[in-house]
């Protein structure tokens, strides 16, 4: 499993949702099951999948699929 | 209460501020009779070590100041990757137990002296709260006790500073006991009363009595005392309690 599907299965876990609906496009707060319990569960399923820890700022940002790979990036995790 | 059963903490770890305190120590102590392994943060790297010498490898020291946020940020590190290593089982508990006790009439009290308060009584267990709440929730259960105050309950001449930071911290363990709850992580707190600890040693004779005769069960409490009920909390037998303020003061009654 690359990277990508990697951050594809785990918003898939962490929201409840299938990974095709998985898409740069998909946005905090725009769908039911991405609220904010489900921010806090989704993070911790990406740090724990990337093995990272990440900053408090970045938590904040991480308000979509595309943005989530952006600040994963800064942790060293690359998507092809 | 150490002879009731408990599978939780016999396969998960707790991470225990002020650990080398008074009240610290017996929660430390407690936690490992009960089978946790605990990371034990101090500021005091000799009596980690001792601690250590005493607990073996249940015991993991953790030496930091718990109001530097990046040194915060870097224990939690430390943390997770000793439980990556399969050194120490998940992180299932944390105790906010560290605290400074200011007394110091309204007049008097420097802002400088306000701030280190908060600082230390309230942002810092809240930081702890924001980072243990993150691994906790990867594995969708957690128990948190914060150590409050009854000072901040009832209100004490002459310990607002104190008394505000306290009072701060309840209201985040009420608040994150709601907030945490749909990822399976209970918030509770111990609330103090007069507890024989170094903190309380240097009150003199006279005004030692006054507080006790004002306490229902005319004695002081004991660090094991207190850290029974933080045991309590912490275990599964408080599976259905979130969001309360458990006081361990003999009822003191202002």
């Amino acid at each position: 499993m690359d990277t990508q599907q990697q951050l594809q299965q785990a918003f898939s876990d962490a929201l409840g949702i299938p990974p095709e609906k998985v898409s740069d496009g998909l946005t905090y707060n725009t769908i039911p099951e991405w609220d904010s319990t489900a921010h806090m569960v989704l993070i911790a399923e990406l740090e724990n999948v990337f093995d990272v820890m990440l900053d408090t700022d970045d938590i904040i940002d991480m308000s979509s699929v595309a943005q989530a790979k952006l600040i994963l990036q800064k942790y060293n995790v690359s998507f092809a | 209460m150490s002879a009731l059963p408990n599978t939780i903490l016999q396969s998960a770890s707790v991470l225990v501020t002020g650990a080398s305190g008074g009240i610290g120590q017996a929660i430390v102590a407690a936690c490992i009779e009960r089978g946790a392994t605990v990371f034990a943060g101090g500021r005091n790297e000799e009596a980690l070590s001792a601690m250590q010498e005493t607990f073996g490898k249940a015991l993991r020291p953790l030496v930091y100041d718990v109001t530097d946020e990046l040194a915060v940020k870097d224990t939690f590190r430390q943390l997770q990757r000793q439980v990556s290593d399969g050194l120490a089982p998940p992180l299932f508990g944390l105790v906010n137990n560290a605290g400074v006790m200011l007394e110091s009439p309204l007049s008097v009290t420097s802002m400088d002296k306000l701030k280190q308060q908060l600082n230390i009584n309230f942002l810092a267990p809240y930081q702890h709260m924001q980072l243990a709440s993150r691994l906790m929730s990867r594995l969708r259960r957690g128990s948190i006790v914060n150590i409050v105050s009854q000072v901040s309950e009832q209100g004490s001449k002459g310990m607002s500073a104190y008394a505000a930071s306290k009072a701060a911290l309840t209201g985040a363990t009420k608040s994150l006991a709601k907030e945490l709850a749909p990822v399976g992580i209970r918030v509770n707190a111990v609330a103090p009363g007069f507890i024989d600890t170094p903190l309380t040693e240097h009150y003199e004779e006279e005004a030692r009595q006054k507080v006790l005769q004002r306490t229902v069960l005319q004695r002081a409490g004991t660090a094991k005392e207190v850290a029974d009920a933080v045991l309590y909390l912490l275990s599964e037998q408080a599976g259905y309690t979130t969001g309360h303020v458990l006081p361990v003061d003999g009822h003191f009654c202002p």
